[in-house]
């Protein structure tokens, strides 16, 4: 912790950034917070979130750079996060040299619970790399299922679905002024449970987008399995179309119009 | 009474260009296939958005045939290759949540291949018959 918080402090002290946003201990709760030359005695209380304790950072970023577009910002990340700026560099949500990273290494328990595949920055302020989870098991579950089962417990899942909105909301990667789901076009309005496909379509702008932080299945009050179906989806960009979602690099979205052309053939009937 | 034969609703997204050319042609050598696809004409068939393809089943669709220029032929140069790129996802992604993932099909049929738009139709309609009503239909039904 000493050498994170000297770190930023540093940072701070020598003008490098306008402020760090990271957590701190407040009344016994970890929350989110911009640290400030202005007050710098806050760091001395400056923590590294606990495993439990995850807010969507990234969103705070994107806020705080689009009011004050010339200043630099230090910001805390696990391996997700970073792959959330790496993609929101990539879609223009951000500037990569107005970031400062403060990596944070996740322990091994956080990385199952996630089964992550990175859970580690690329630099590392804080913790020691564990074991990388390279297979997601839940996904392997409902890839196993039979079509008719898969969608009697996919249905049974969205048909709990309150459209609170919530998994959007806390999405890190959701930055779209306009939304898909509240278009009355392409989603009905005024019921609850919404259109079966609200999830799908969500499913849908999340691959090759979702950098897997698991926020949107925690904030979900009806625990729909949220993770496993972004999960999937990105498998399947990586399988079908090479996209390694959140990879550092200039590899453009495949779903840009001007993106590269594609070898794949048409299934047969 | 006896019981009526399944009729299903069948959405097709056709490009200006190619398909929807095909189908012009289909038409006036007299080519017969059945009346239960409805089409809409795209100006290319990489504006078809996952999006609606959805809404289609959402709204009732037991089946969505997309007919889009052959690779290399787009009269946009490059607008298939996303329409390629969207619909194999999207078949996988149905397949994955079980919703039958064979109820999407994309095709490309040109201007000149009336014939071939004729029997995509006959072969596809043939099969979301055998397949049945649209699960999703049958979850809203109940």
């Amino acid at each position: 912790m000493d050498k994170l918080r000297e770190k930023v402090r540093k940072l701070l002290a020598e003008g490098k950034i306008a402020g760090y946003l990271g957590y701190i201990m407040q009344e016994g709760h970890p929350l989110p917070h911009l640290f400030t030359k202005e007050r710098l005695a806050e760091l001395d209380q400056a923590i590294v979130s606990p495993g439990a304790a995850r807010y969507p950072l990234d969103k705070l970023l994107q806020s705080l750079a689009a009011r004050y577009p010339e200043e630099t910002f230090a910001i805390q990340v696990r391996g997700c996060d970073e792959r959330g700026l790496n993609e929101l560099y990539k879609w223009g949500q951000l500037e990569p040299d107005k970031v400062v990273l403060v990596g944070i290494a996740c322990p091994q328990d956080q990385a199952d619970y996630c089964e992550c595949p990175g859970p580690w920055a690329s630099v590392i302020d804080y913790g020691e790399k564990c074991q990388p989870v390279l297979k997601s098991k839940r996904v392997e579950q409902v890839a196993a299922l039979a079509e008719a089962e898969a969608f009697q417990e996919w249905l049974a899942h969205f048909q709990r679905c309150v459209k609170c909105y919530g998994c959007r909301d806390v999405c890190p990667m959701c930055f779209c002024k306009e939304c898909s789901l509240e278009h009355d076009a392409l989603m009905s309005t005024g019921q609850v449970p919404p259109d079966t496909i609200f999830q799908l379509v969500r499913a849908i702008h999340m691959a090759g987008r979702c950098i897997d932080c698991g926020l949107c299945e925690e904030a979900c009050p009806a625990d729909i399995p949220l993770r496993v179906l972004y999960k999937k989806g990105n498998a399947l960009v990586k399988e079908l179309l090479g996209y390694d979602t959140g990879a550092p690099g200039g590899d453009i979205s495949p779903w840009k119009i001007s993106g590269e052309e594609s070898t794949l053939g048409t299934k047969p009937m | 009474m006896t019981e009526k034969e399944f009729e299903p609703k069948i959405l097709g997204f056709f490009c200006n260009w190619c398909t929807y050319a095909g189908a012009d042609l289909a038409g006036v050598s007299r080519l017969q296939y059945p009346p239960n696809i409805r089409v809409i004409r795209v100006m290319c068939s990489g504006t078809v958005s996952p999006h609606h393809v959805l809404r289609a089943f959402q709204k009732g669709a037991d089946g969505v045939l997309i007919g889009g220029c052959h690779i290399g032929d787009c009269h946009y140069l490059r607008g298939n290759f996303m329409t390629i790129k969207r619909m194999r996802f999207l078949q996988e992604l149905l397949k994955f949540t079980g919703f039958a993932p064979e109820r999407l099909h994309l095709e490309w049929i040109s201007a000149a291949e009336g014939p071939k738009l004729a029997q995509t139709i006959r072969d596809f309609t043939e099969k979301i018959k055998k397949l049945g009503v649209s699960p999703l239909k049958k979850a809203q039904a109940a």
